[in-house]
């Protein structure tokens, strides 16, 4: 993945989450990742085209996607309902759009697609051509790891 | 295998019964040529053959899949041989009649694109030479064997390797360089004639192997062997018989200082980037991909991008450069100088900055730093040179073995792979370019 696509996620993960939340957000240390993965039970996808083809992907457990959906609504949500699924799902495109808007402004062109959003135990993501850039992020409703995998159209 | 070595031990014992068994026919295989050689597939494989053209083309397909086609109510993928194994092919017209091999393999129906499709031809299969490391054009994975039939070399394809689903293919691809680099050419060691015979059974000397690992993630192999006897014999001699061993990390370090290729962590000097330009074999095509894994915080990647601009005013040049260290790589796209400590041939293509002097933009532009694992699957097109200098060294011999095997899939036939002044190519199938201070190595015969 190229390097000048790291920063813009770095950051907008980071000041979007900080802002949504309203907390203190840690980023643990990067790291690339190219076998299958488990997912943690709540995955919002965004895909990305435009110059390059590619992927974010915000994994995060159960309990957290709710907390985390609870803080953005301001109410207590205990089921993974619609207004949750729609809460992570506007979260993910928070974050990827902010992150595009960087992009662009460094001169790369990115388009999105639509979020979607996959619930369920015993996921797993199996891609093992791709490789994929880990940001862990530590916030005070549990830990949302963000996945990104890029790569230039050839 | 074993069957056709025992037939010819027998054929061999009996030499009255020789010509009878060489001419017993029990292999029919379809012929045809690619780029001038010509190739044959068993006939078992061979659905048919036919020609066609106007294929559908499919979007976002690997590049030698030319398309779908559809035969006879039957939609068939259409791989084009010679793009497959980067073969020149004539550029024929939209409308034009391509000679078409209809295979089958397993349940899968291709087919695929060839020059010209010859005749049949029946041979014994005890004449079935095994293939030898530096025949041909192709990926040695891929020939079953050689046969010679009325004067003519036939090169045998294994069509069930070749279009094998991926993860079939992965364990043989691997175990064959494996086999290649068991033990360090004897050119390998002819390179260092200073070396004294260093037994390997000294304890010592596999002390040293076991913590240069551990400290520097250094692994010695076929691939830097004969710097490392020298090196060890050298390390001996210098020091007292109880201080050999290295006990901690900058022992290990003061170990392998006279390892590192020159102009390290620097550009590189104005006389290193002569050598490396008369070492490299010509390009004529105008356009350049290079491959740079482990470029660090891409100092050497800035020295080539400004050579080959320099040799090549008018060529497209691309070079993915790629290190896991994030730290050193975040930093390489961005980097500043000052003019004075950059020589000369540098300045030219630099601008200044607000923190000082940065490389201009087509020089950038031509680079793409990535933050990358070689030990993941490497999305770089096939390249002219691939630009290793000291990175292979530091990976386990297992690793090694994958990422030089990733190198001969990558590099184009001609092109060069260089590597560290220490290091040497352990596996057949490459020509050392003879310059001193600089490691290159063309592919092919």
């Amino acid at each position: 993945m190229r390097v000048e696509y790291i920063n813009p996620f770095v950051e907008s993960a980071f000041n979007v989450m900080k802002e949504v939340l309203l907390a203190d957000v840690k980023r643990g240390e990067l790291y690339l990742k190219s076998t299958s993965m488990p997912v943690m039970g709540v995955a919002a996808i965004v895909g990305l085209a435009g110059d390059v083809e590619g992927r974010v992907l915000f994994d995060m457990d159960r309990p957290t996607a709710l907390k985390i959906a609870s803080a953005m609504n301001g109410e207590e949500i205990t089921t993974m309902d619609d207004l949750a699924k729609a809460t992570i799902t506007e979260l993910a495109n928070m974050i990827t759009a902010q992150a595009v808007t960087k992009l662009h402004e460094l001169g790369f062109r990115f388009d999105l697609t639509p979020p979607a959003i996959f619930t369920g135990d015993n996921m797993e993501v199996s891609n093992q051509d791709v490789e994929a850039l880990i940001v862990p992020m530590e916030t005070p409703q549990g830990k949302v790891e963000i996945n990104v995998a890029i790569r230039e159209r050839a | 295998m074993s069957v056709q070595a025992a037939e010819r031990r027998e054929a061999d014992a009996r030499p009255d019964d020789k010509k009878e068994r060489a001419e017993k026919v029990d292999f029919k295989m379809v012929t045809f040529s690619l780029a001038g050689k010509e190739y044959g597939i068993d006939i078992m494989n061979v659905k048919e053959i036919a020609s066609a053209g106007r294929f559908t083309y499919v979007p976002n397909a690997a590049p030698f899949v030319r398309g779908v086609y559809n035969l006879r109510g039957d939609i068939i993928s259409i791989i084009d041989l010679r793009t497959m194994f980067h073969l020149p092919a004539g550029r024929k017209d939209d409308d034009a009649l391509e000679s078409l091999l209809i295979l089958r393999v397993g349940d899968h129906v291709f087919g695929v694109i060839v020059d010209n499709i010859d005749k049949v031809v029946g041979v014994s299969s005890a004449g079935i030479q095994p293939p030898h490391p530096i025949f041909g054009d192709i990926n040695v994975k891929y020939i079953k064997g050689i046969i010679e039939n009325l004067g003519k070399l036939y090169i045998i394809l294994n069509v069930e390797k070749l279009f094998a689903p991926k993860s079939d293919e992965e364990p043989s691809a691997q175990a064959a360089p494996a086999a290649m680099m068991a033990a360090p050419t004897p050119a390998a060691r002819d390179a260092f004639p200073g070396a004294a015979p260093v037994d390997t059974g000294d304890v010592n000397a596999d002390f040293i192997r076991e913590t240069l690992f551990a400290f520097k993630r250094f692994g010695v192999s076929a691939v830097n062997e004969g710097w490392f006897k020298a090196r060890y014999a050298e390390w001996c001699s210098s020091r007292a018989a109880a201080d050999v061993q290295l006990k901690e990390q900058t022992e290990a370090d003061q170990f392998l200082e006279p390892f590192y290729s020159p102009c390290t962590g620097e550009l590189w000097s104005e006389a290193y980037a002569e050598a490396m330009m008369a070492a490299l074999p010509r390009i004529n095509s105008n356009s350049i991909n290079v491959w740079n894994p482990g470029c660090g915080k891409g100092y050497e990647t800035y020295s080539m991008a400004v050579m080959l601009r320099r040799a090549y005013p008018e060529a497209r040049i691309k070079i993915w450069a790629n290190d896991s260290d994030l730290l050193a790589i975040s930093m390489a796209p961005n980097m500043v100088f000052t003019p004075e400590d950059v020589p000369e041939m540098y300045r030219e293509m630099m601008v200044k900055g607000r923190n000082g002097y940065t490389f201009n933009q087509p020089i950038k532009d031509s680079i793409f730093f990535e933050f990358h694992d070689v030990m993941n699957s490497n999305p770089v097109p096939p390249v002219d040179i691939v630009l290793s200098r000291d990175t292979v060294s530091f990976l386990s011999s297992a690793d090694q073995n994958k990422l030089l095997a990733d190198f001969s899939e990558k590099a184009k036939q001609g092109g060069a792979v260089i590597l560290g002044s220490s290091e040497r190519m352990p596996s057949d199938g490459w020509n050392r370019a003879n310059v001193e201070v600089v490691s290159v190595y063309v592919k092919g015969a």
